[in-house]
């Protein structure tokens, strides 16, 4: 193999953890294959490696599921929060939408705790489902969020009020790396609070024919959380009596179980 | 139940002993098979019968002839070992009657 073939190679293993990296380059080495079979058989591992987890319903529930149609719908509510604000900063504006300064922040504080609790739940779900993954739920979460903001024309908002779900959804993502499940309690708390949190909403109609009731959108953004639930119920059971704290995942990860 | 290339794969580490390291499993399995195994499939069905709790892999030591780069070893763990007899086993069963089964014992003898 010459030093040049080599060289691409050595890049394509870039792609491969550091162990087998070592073990196939070594193997090509002995074996004194020629750089297009060694250049194959590298990127057809890579090839192999990544497409292992999509054999699982995890990744395309996270992509698909969540992270696509949550940061859609997640914008449009970033966007009602961030009209909320501006409504209770704005006199006139509030005289407009015939509420007091009170309603208007209890509004607000409903709104914000609503998209914190969807965001997190949304991100908790995607990052404990697509580990591996994770490059294309963002991918999906991405398109979106960069299409809306080329198109975003509202002189009295900054466009990036459409990003507001970002934060907590990191965050949750975060969270969902680091721990494979909530505790059921915790869980059943948080799925709770969101649900109530959108009654106010259960009985307002759909704006126009053609568009769907708004209750049936937030029901899109608030399957996650119960989902957490039915994860940390399935979690318990199999685990037994586990030791306390807020996360029943934590001695799982613990052990390295991923 | 193993699939075919897991049970070559099992088969061909547990020939080689204590050598059984890639480059040696792909050469027994093209040898004895007389099939091109590509490091991709070598490499996925071990990582895979790993997880399975079917061998067991370590590195070994850096060697001159490898350009100083490590050996990935492999051993057959004793779940292997059952998972390669219950495989061999029931193509052994599934064979008899067969014609080409047969057809040899019938130009043996």
């Amino acid at each position: 193999m010459t030093s040049t073939g080599w060289f691409f190679v050595e890049a394509a293993a870039r792609l491969l953890a550091r162990d087998e990296r070592e073990a196939v380059l070594g193997d090509l080495v002995e074996r004194n294959e020629n750089v297009w079979q060694g250049l194959l058989g590298v990127l057809g591992l890579a090839f192999r490696q990544g497409a292992v987890p999509w054999k699982s319903w995890r990744p395309w529930l996270a992509g698909f599921g969540v992270a696509l149609p949550s940061s859609f719908l997640l914008m449009g509510f970033s966007l009602s929060v961030s009209w909320s604000y501006l409504t209770i900063r704005c006199p006139e504006l509030l005289q407009k939408s015939s509420l007091t300064l009170g309603s208007g922040s209890l509004v607000l504080l409903c709104q914000a705790l609503l998209l914190i609790g969807w965001s997190w739940t949304g991100g908790f779900v995607v990052g404990s489902l697509s580990r591996r993954t994770l490059w294309a739920s963002t991918l999906l979460c991405c398109s979106p969020c960069l299409f809306c903001l080329s198109r975003f024309r509202l002189e009295s908002l900054s466009r990036f009020c459409l990003l507001l779900f970002l934060v907590p959804a990191i965050w949750g993502v975060h969270q969902g790396l680091r721990i494979s499940t909530m505790k059921v309690s915790w869980a059943i708390t948080v799925a709770i609070t969101i649900t109530a949190l959108m009654l106010p909403d259960w009985s307002s109609g759909a704006h126009h024919w053609w568009a769907p009731p708004r209750w049936t959108l937030n029901w899109a953004l608030c399957w996650p959380a119960w989902y957490l639930v039915a994860t940390a119920r399935r979690a318990g059971s199999k685990a037994g009596l586990r030791g306390g704290g807020l996360w029943s995942g934590q001695r799982e990860q613990q052990t390295g179980m991923s | 139940m193993l699939g075919e290339f897991e049970y070559l794969l099992i088969t061909a580490a547990a020939g080689l002993g204590d050598d059984a390291y890639g480059a040696a499993i792909r050469e027994e399995i093209e040898a004895t098979a007389g099939r091109k195994c590509s490091i991709g499939a070598l490499y996925t069905t071990i990582d895979r019968l790993e997880t399975k709790g079917l061998l067991r892999t370590w590195m070994g030591d850096a060697t001159p002839q490898r350009g100083g780069r490590a050996k990935r070893m492999v051993r057959v763990t004793p779940k292997g070992v059952l998972a390669a007899k219950a495989f061999y086993d029931a193509v052994t069963r599934v064979s008899r009657g067969a014609s080409w089964v047969a057809d040899r014992t019938g130009g043996a003898s």
